[in-house]
């Protein structure tokens, strides 16, 4: 077996050496580093970018939620306001209701008083009349016609 | 018919004789493949960060997967001080990977370092130096309460403590074994089986027919192999991560 020749040994050892110390030295101690720092680098890359991500969302979340916060205390106000403005409309509403009313019922009041005067005057009207007829009526009986005060008194007493 | 010896695979060619005061350090045919392991790697990882992008390319994304891997395994082993050793755990797992992986490639006159135990010694000693390189660094001579069993009577310790020294020093050998030993029978045994389909496919009578079998046996085998290649160099990554754990949290 030639492995366990001596005359093998040596002359490998020496350039198994010689060639790992070149790969360590040359190679491995040159190129490696690089590689290393790279990795690094690109990990730190990430890991920033994940934060910057997370501080992105963070912030829209924030953003989001004072969105949402905005459109609620909206939304409060437009109810508040339309109730304030239904309240308004229906007072509105009420005092030109009770004003027309009013106005109404002094309309009425004047018709009912004007009614009255001229039922009145026109029971005041048939009175006169009544008290001329029969005052008429009285002397054509009597041949004498009475007195105007007595005729209408009694037409009134007649009358009511 | 040497060349159906399963073990002529493994021989070494020296490529270029070298000798440095008086040792032998020949390049050979291994220290080749080493060296293509080492330029494979390099391709991949030069290319790889060569402009390294916060959204990576195929090649980047294709190293950074490894590069993953490897911290998850020192990152589950060492905790989170054995940040430093990220680029030894790598360096060794992608090169005891590479090396594992060129040796499969047929026709090529592939070799297999790490089918050596020269090659993987000399790896599980490197690690193993550094273990106690930085024990003793972290933790000066305290590094050896490491041979202490904690918590236990002390007659029972004392006779402990021998067994604990020798597993530990015992890990650089079991921790080469191991990966020489896989590389091995794995290359052994594609390579009987690729002479069983030689010899059985041109049997006379039927030929072609009976070289079948052993040529589906061996493309099982290479899926196989490529598994191994890939658990072992794990299994290395994985080991001498566990190693530096006890150096560097102690117990």
């Amino acid at each position: 077996m030639p492995q366990f020749e001596p005359a093998n040994f040596l002359p490998q050892m020496v350039w198994l050496v010689v060639a790992f110390a070149i790969l360590y030295f040359g190679i491995v101690k040159t190129t490696l580093p690089r590689l290393g720092r790279t990795i690094d680098a690109r990990e730190n890359q990430i890991m920033g970018d994940l934060d910057t991500a997370g501080n992105a969302k963070a912030e829209a979340d924030r953003i989001q939620a004072e969105y949402e916060a905005g459109v609620a205390s909206a939304q409060e106000q437009a109810r508040a306001r339309l109730a304030d403005a239904r309240s308004e409309a229906a007072k509105a509403i009420e005092a030109k209701l009770a004003e027309t009313n009013a106005e109404l019922n002094k309309k009425m009041d004047a018709a009912e008083a004007s009614l009255e005067e001229a039922r009145a005057k026109a029971v005041g009207e048939i009175e006169a009349v009544a008290a001329e007829a029969a005052a008429a009526i009285v002397e054509k009986l009597t041949g004498t016609r009475p007195d105007e005060a007595e005729a209408s008194s009694a037409a009134r007493a007649a009358l009511a | 018919m040497s060349a159906n010896n399963p073990m002529e695979q493994f021989a070494i060619k020296t490529l270029h004789p070298l000798s440095v005061s008086g040792y032998d350090v020949s390049f050979t045919n291994s220290a080749l493949w080493m060296l293509i392991a080492l330029g494979v790697v390099a391709v991949f990882m030069v290319v790889g960060t060569i402009k390294p992008q916060l959204v990576p390319g195929r090649w980047q994304a294709a190293l950074e997967y490894v590069y993953d891997f490897v911290v998850g395994v020192v990152d589950e082993n060492v905790g989170p001080k054995g940040k430093t050793y990220v680029p030894l755990i790598f360096s060794i797992f992608v090169f005891v990977l590479a090396c594992n992986l060129l040796g499969l490639i047929p026709w090529v006159g592939s070799f297999t370092p790490t089918s050596h135990i020269a090659v993987t010694l000399a790896l599980a000693l490197i690690v193993f130096s550094i273990v106690v390189i930085v024990g003793l660094v972290k933790h000066g001579l305290h590094f050896f309460t490491f041979f202490w069993p904690k918590g236990m009577a002390w007659p029972l310790a004392l006779f402990i403590m021998p067994i604990e020294v020798v597993s530990f020093l015992v890990r650089p050998f079991t921790l080469a074994i191991r990966l020489f030993a896989n590389m091995t029978a794995g290359h052994v045994l594609l390579k009987v089986f690729g002479t069983f389909v030689v010899s059985l496919g041109s049997f006379g009578a039927l030929p072609y027919v009976f070289g079948a079998v052993p040529l589906a046996v061996n493309v099982a085998l290479s899926a196989l192999e490529l598994l191994i290649a890939l658990i072992q160099a794990y299994v290395f990554a994985l080991l001498a991560s566990i190693y530096l754990n006890d150096a560097i949290n102690l117990h």
